[in-house]
């Protein structure tokens, strides 16, 4: 089932598991070590070893794959494209187009950008497919994120179905009273301040029932909270980040050794 | 003259949730329906195809022959009022005046008419006195008032009502009530939505009780609530005088006082 606003499929898997921590980490470890190789080839590597078996791993390969193909993959040719014709570096040209011209090192640098960009939006959307948007924030509050900036966080993913719901209840009063929301532009126009001021009258209306309500519970009370839902934690989590931080290390050593 | 036609009226939901399923049912001009049932029985879902805000998945709706499909909401608009649940999900201008004149100006009349028209519901609402106040610094019983004028200010043949007496305290419920009576003396249709259960003994000739999308019963007052058990499936509850007629064996079912001490007498 998918969520409104939110990527998050819900399944059971290995990554579902994991400590949403321990996968932000992967996430973050993984678009590290792609920039800072100094290899080129780290980034295919890490897409055809490390992001392509995650997303079987996690049983969110059909999403993945559909998002990689009709989205990332796009984005990162385009990129690539641009890249590799614009650059102004290199001698050896390849290939001349008009008075454009390619060469091996402008490739290499489109290739090895365009790939990493790649494993930026890859990883991250492996991410937030098998990490609920609020299983993140209670873990991250649980190890002292402010919580009304998870607040903040979560309220937004939650306020925007509602206000869609909320306006598309209004629409249906105001065209019930008559109103053409069809038609010209001007019509359309002139038919938005109906639909508006009821929506954000009710909206700040909420927000402050909202606050209120959140208040008597105990919101900004500063007593150690406890929560209902225990995010496990495990050893192997611990581990596998220390993992992913010595990955990080090792290739900046390996950047600054090899320049 | 509008009469509302409803045949073998289906309706899902794009989410797959089968709301309505076969629907039939005919609405004479100037009949004074409420509609009771448990949430989710459909009421709400079968009275927004009166003016076409829901397309039948099968079926029809014709409202004084036009057929929902073909016809605008727009244009039903002036055919079909509908006082929805909540005022604040449609009150936007800055003074009461305004927005009562917001849906006869729609509708295309012209300024005379729509001056009448607005005098006439504020009257009948009680706001004549609040004309120029912005309709956010009236209470919320106010707003409900408000709402109310602004669909029946529109003069249409039928009004739709949608749970008008929810949170509103005895004063504003028995102006509803009011309301209610003087649009059956015009001659109007007034189909409500309502959980209050002694709200509609009081004052609906016509009760259609709903069940899961189905029609449960349909038939005058005193029949439909004398019906306790059936009733019980869509969890509602007659009212507690037509409960005591029963307990105490009154011949007839009784739903008022009135009708309560003369079977109490003629025992």
């Amino acid at each position: 089932m998918r969520e409104r606003l939110s990527f998050y499929v819900k399944r059971e898997s290995f990554l579902h598991h994991l400590n949403p921590l321990t996968k932000l980490t992967l996430a973050f470890g993984l678009v590290f070590a792609a920039f800072l190789s100094p290899w080129y080839w780290t980034p295919s590597f890490f897409v055809l070893f490390a992001i392509i078996p995650l997303s079987f791993i996690g049983k969110v390969q059909r999403e993945y794959f559909g998002a990689a193909l009709r989205l990332i993959l796009p984005a990162a040719g385009f990129l690539f494209l641009m890249q590799s014709f614009f650059q102004p570096i290199g001698v050896k040209v390849i290939f001349k187009f008009w008075f454009l011209d390619i060469t091996q090192e402008s490739l290499m640098f489109a290739f090895t950008n365009a790939s990493r960009i790649f494993v930026m939006v890859s990883s991250f959307t492996l991410f937030l497919l098998t990490t609920h948007p609020s299983e993140l924030m209670s873990d991250l509050t649980r190890r002292g994120l402010p919580s009304q900036f998870a607040y903040v966080i979560i309220s937004t993913i939650q306020i925007i179905p509602q206000m869609q719901a909320k306006a598309q209840t209004i629409i249906a009063a105001q065209r019930s009273r008559g109103l053409d929301t069809q038609g010209s532009f001007f019509n359309r126009i002139g038919a938005l301040v109906p639909l508006v001021g009821p929506l954000v009258f009710g909206s700040l209306v909420e927000v402050e029932e909202r606050a209120i309500a959140i208040e008597a519970r105990g919101f900004t009370s500063t007593s150690i909270k406890t929560s209902l839902r225990e995010i496990p934690d495990t050893r192997f989590d611990k581990m596998f980040r220390w993992f992913l931080i010595l990955l990080v290390i090792a290739v900046i050593a390996a950047r600054i050794w090899l320049s | 003259m509008i009469k509302i036609e409803i045949q073998d009226l289906h309706y899902t939901y794009p989410g797959g949730v089968e709301a309505l399923r076969g629907i039939s049912l005919t609405i004479k001009p100037g009949e004074q329906v409420a509609m009771v049932g448990q949430n989710g029985s459909g009421k709400t879902t079968l009275v927004k195809h009166l003016n076409g805000l829901l397309q039948p998945t099968s079926g029809s709706v014709l409202i004084g022959g036009w057929d929902t499909k073909k016809a605008a909401v727009a244009k039903l608009a002036a055919r079909v009022g509908y006082v929805f649940q909540n005022p604040d999900e449609q009150l936007f201008s800055s003074t009461v005046g305004m927005e009562v004149a917001f849906g006869p100006h729609n509708l295309g009349y012209g300024d005379e008419k729509v001056s009448a028209l607005v005098k006439d519901a504020l009257a009948l609402t009680e706001l004549s006195d609040k004309t120029a106040t912005n309709p956010y610094d009236l209470s919320a019983t106010w707003r409900k008032m408000v709402a109310l004028a602004s669909i029946i200010s529109m003069d249409t043949e039928i009004v739709i009502f949608d749970e008008p007496t929810t949170g509103q305290d005895a004063l504003s419920v028995a102006r509803i009530a009011n309301i209610i009576a003087e649009l059956r003396k015009r001659g109007k249709t007034v189909i409500t939505i309502t959980h209050d259960i002694d709200f509609c003994a009081e004052n609906f000739e016509r009760v259609i009780a709903l069940s899961q999308g189905q029609v449960l019963l349909d038939g005058t007052a005193n029949e439909v609530l004398g019906q306790e058990n059936i009733l019980a499936q869509t969890y509602v509850d007659p009212p507690q005088l037509t409960r005591l007629g029963k307990r105490l064996r009154l011949k007839e079912t009784v739903r008022n006082q009135e009708e309560f001490l003369a079977a109490l007498k003629k025992k």
